[in-house]
């Protein structure tokens, strides 16, 4: 009886410790548990494949660093899907906090498929004044952003000669940690120029983006380091990077961390009900 | 004089943002600018207030040496070479100051933010007791949701994530929009009870 | 050859769109025409151009257009100018482009509007449920005995500083992370006052954190009236009300370690919340302390429940001030709020039939009546 009490009352250090360990040993060893592709996460993937070469995907950065585990995977996952299809990108971003991982995400995986700046990759970055900078786009992007955001004029940057406005982006994609965000471009954005838009959300907010879904006002979610991990999988899956996925080794330890907590709650019941039991029969 | 002069202005005030709402027009706008900056301005001066209550708690720390003391020699030292570092070299990419926040302010931030997974394991496993029939019912969500959530799930069951996403999406978003309808009628009776003055509890005291 | 010439005399035909109607944009602030047409029915045009003509001035050139595009905004149009509208259509055969521009358009000024039309839905909501809570309020200045349903939390906040009293140990308060504009800061405010007066009754130290600097300023002004109205001014202790940072996460750790240290025996967490309300609650269930939380934060709700005694859920920390206070005037807009909750369940109910049925009658969505959807 002594060991179902102690089941019942495990020292949270011991607990810890347990954690530390179980989520540590993926991070060095992954096991490589796929992420199976959700149907929203394969929206998002065939929607960027279907952007012939030499077009623009769009990107906005609307989150933080407080966000950079669950979204910045996703950046760099998209980034290499286009690059690899020799897609042109256009970053910009609602946050100006964002600005700095967009710049890093940037540097980083140009540099693995060669691309150059001004010709395969443009970094807008931040503008302040949100309404002025979506709806402005809409009619001409040089007036919303007259320079990127290092203050070359866009008019001598060589790939925005062929891009005006929405009209000219097959694809945008917001990855989003608040306000504003997705929410924003579907409003203006998506409802006045009918930009076709999908969305990349911490794993809290996910299901607060499923109606936008349904009504078809989002084409594709990707929802927190899960959904990092699904794309990061489409993308090594038809070849277009073999690159480390940090979403995809994370799961790992997420998925055995999920484990050992259901393990943990299953022990404390057991210590719960058998302590309830004898002391009834005590009590009789 | 005291409370009535804050009243007032709630009371004006709180009339005044509730027309603007329906009001369009470039003057009704401007009005609203002027006010959102008025706002940014006495946070401003807050803000002094807030650091002048910082500094004073924890030089008194300091004097009386009470528990921890030297902590709050740490805390002073710190906000005073932040403060200098920032208006001498600036705020702009490679400053002193860019060079403190990525590399104390942000993996220190990461740091705390971590601890909520050992915390929630401990939490779990404290809280999560089949004690009685809604606790059961509960415990069994968390199950499923947890398990579908990540890839062992979906190699457990095809079913898990899917019935996951169910849970999520269905009860969980009825259950979550009740307590939003509700707050939302909240906090206009509460807004209209403090426009009005019938709530006075932040203006300090009782209610006379 | 004569099959030829009618064939190109017909590719080189196009048809121009019609009915182009041009309004003032309305629920606006002006400096915004919209313009609707009729889109051409040449099936292969490749666009639209827009002019606009200001009176007495040349036909400007503002914007080519898809050729699925019925409608434009045009927000550079200054007010109380007269302007009218041509589009034309276009389509390429070999090296020219054809044209065909439509008939002018009405004359058309622009000019700010007063009230928003789409926002009537919104101030029929208001006038509804403001003539409610105040008619309750009415109701209960007239001495009326109005029923609220026992909350435990509250109930509890007696039992809890008795508790704090009895150890000698303080009252740690913390009034959230939110600033004095949030709802759930005003209402943790209103507690805090309460809180106050039984610690001033009982001396009972009160430990009151605050992340907000305005928050720190209405606290400290909130607890020292609380002393002084119950008599007891000398027991006030101005230090014990702080402002510590307005980093979210260097905050939680601040009030980690004061829980650790002083080891309050009682711990109010009322307010807004985000990610830190389990790393506080957490570190508080670990140091013994009785925990009283609420919030309006739907996310951090699940972990206050799970790790705190009592839980205030969402609406039930507006109330607080009322429950605890006993006033006619709070309780009665209390009541009012709950009869507001039954009209707009009942439209909820009754808007979803008729949308159901709007399916086999058009006529009954009523959505669109009221600009949704």
């Amino acid at each position: 009886m002594k060991f179902f009490e102690i089941l019942g009352k495990i020292d949270r250090k011991i607990i810890f410790i347990i954690l530390a360990v179980v989520v540590i040993i993926p991070l060095i060893k992954p096991f490589g548990l796929i992420s199976k592709a959700s149907s929203r996460a394969q929206s998002v993937f065939d929607a960027v494949d279907a952007i012939p070469a030499g077009k623009p995907l769009m990107i906005s950065i609307d989150f933080d660093p407080a966000s950079m585990p669950e979204l910045y995977p996703m950046l760099t996952a998209i980034l290499r899907h286009a690059f690899a299809k020799d897609v042109k990108v256009v970053v910009l971003g609602l946050w100006l906090t964002g600005m700095g991982l967009g710049e890093q995400a940037l540097a980083t995986v140009s540099q693995e498929y060669n691309k150059e700046y001004g010709k395969d990759y443009v970094f807008l970055g931040w503008k302040s004044g949100i309404l002025p900078v979506v709806l402005g786009m809409g009619e001409d992007i040089k007036k919303a952003y007259p320079a990127d955001n290092y203050g070359t004029p866009l008019e001598s940057i060589p790939m925005m000669q062929s891009i005006k406005n929405y009209r000219d982006i097959p694809f945008f994609i917001s990855l989003s940690a608040g306000s504003a965000g997705y929410e924003t471009w579907i409003a203006y954005a998506q409802s006045r120029y009918g930009l076709k838009i999908g969305a990349g959300v911490t794993a809290v907010s996910a299901a607060d983006a499923y109606p936008y879904l349904q009504t078809g006002q989002l084409t594709g979610l990707l929802g927190g380091m899960k959904g990092a991990s699904e794309y990061e999988f489409l993308v090594k899956q038809k070849g277009y990077t073999n690159q480390f996925s940090p979403a995809s080794q994370a799961m790992d330890a997420q998925s055995l961390g999920h484990l050992l907590i259901l393990i943990l709650i299953v022990l404390g019941n057991i210590g719960y009900f058998f302590t309830r039991h004898s002391s009834r029969k005590e009590q009789q | 004089m005291q409370r009535t002069i804050p009243l007032a202005l709630c009371l004006g005030f709180g009339i005044f943002m509730i027309i603007q709402f329906f009001i369009p027009h470039p003057v009704s706008n401007a009005a609203y600018d002027i006010v959102l900056k008025w706002i940014r301005l006495i946070t401003i001066f807050a803000l002094v207030l807030g650091v002048g209550s910082l500094s004073m708690h924890h030089t008194t720390k300091i004097r009386r040496k009470i528990t921890g003391w030297q902590y709050s020699i740490v805390t002073i030292i710190g906000v005073i070479v932040t403060a200098v570092i920032g208006l001498v070299g600036g705020v702009g990419r490679g400053s002193g100051l860019q060079v403190i926040f990525q590399n104390i302010f942000i993996p220190v931030n990461a740091t705390m933010f971590s601890i909520l997974a050992f915390y929630m394991a401990s939490a779990a496993y404290r809280a999560f007791r089949a004690r009685t029939k809604e606790a059961t019912i509960l415990l069994i969500a968390a199950f499923i949701v947890m398990l579908g959530m990540v890839p062992i799930g979906s190699a457990i069951s095809k079913r898990l994530p899917e019935l996951a996403e169910w849970i999520l999406t269905v009860p969980n978003t009825a259950a979550k929009r009740g307590i939003i309808f509700g707050l939302a009628l909240g906090s206009i009776a509460t807004s209209l009870k403090i426009i009005l003055g019938i709530e006075r509890g932040w203006l300090g005291g009782g209610r006379q | 050859m004569h099959i030829f010439l009618i064939t190109l005399m017909l590719v080189s035909q196009i048809s121009p769109p019609s009915c182009v109607t041009s309004y003032d944009t309305p629920n606006d602030a002006g400096n915004s025409i919209t313009i609707h047409w009729t889109l051409s029915t040449d099936p292969n045009i490749a666009g639209y151009k827009l002019f606009r003509t200001q009176q007495g001035q040349e036909p400007e050139f503002l914007s080519f257009l898809s050729p699925f595009e019925k409608q434009y905004l045009d927000e550079n149009v200054k007010n109380k100018i007269p302007y009218t509208y041509q589009i034309t259509a276009f389509k390429v055969v070999g090296n020219d482009t054809l044209d065909a521009g439509s008939a002018v358009s009405n004359i058309v000024t622009s000019s700010p509007q007063w009230f928003n039309t789409k926002r009537l839905n919104v101030l029929i909501g208001i006038v509804i449920f403001f003539t409610l809570i105040l008619y309750f309020i009415m109701h209960a200045r007239r001495g009326k005995k109005l029923f609220i349903r026992r909350i435990a939390g509250l109930d509890a906040v007696d039992e809890a500083v008795g508790r704090a009293t009895e150890m000698g140990k303080p009252i740690l308060y913390v009034p959230g992370l939110s600033s004095v504009s949030d709802i759930a800061t005003i209402a943790a405010i209103n507690i805090l006052g309460e809180v106050a007066k039984k610690t001033a009754q009982y001396e009972t130290t009160l430990l009151v954190p605050n992340r907000d600097p305005i928050v720190y300023t209405v606290a400290r002004e909130v607890v020292k009236e609380a002393y002084t109205s119950v008599g007891r001014p000398d027991v006030y202790k101005a230090d014990n009300i702080f402002f510590i940072t307005d980093s979210q996460f260097a905050y939680a750790a601040a009030v980690d370690g004061i829980m650790v240290r002083e080891k309050p025996a009682t711990n109010f967490f009322l307010g807004m919340f985000w990610a830190e309300s389990l790393i506080l609650a957490e570190t508080g269930a670990n140091t013994g302390a009785i925990q009283i939380a609420g919030t309006d934060s739907i996310f951090q709700l699940p972990f206050f429940i799970t790790a705190c005694d009592y839980t205030l859920i969402g609406e039930e920390l507006y109330a607080a001030s009322a429950y605890l206070s006993r006033e006619p005037l709070l309780l009665g807009s209390l009541v009012g709020q709950d009869y507001g909750k039954i009209v707009i369940v009942s439209i909820v109910i009754l808007a979803t039939i008729l949308m159901m049925l709007s399916a086999k009658i058009p006529v009954l969505n009523i959505l669109k009546l009221f600009n949704i959807g």
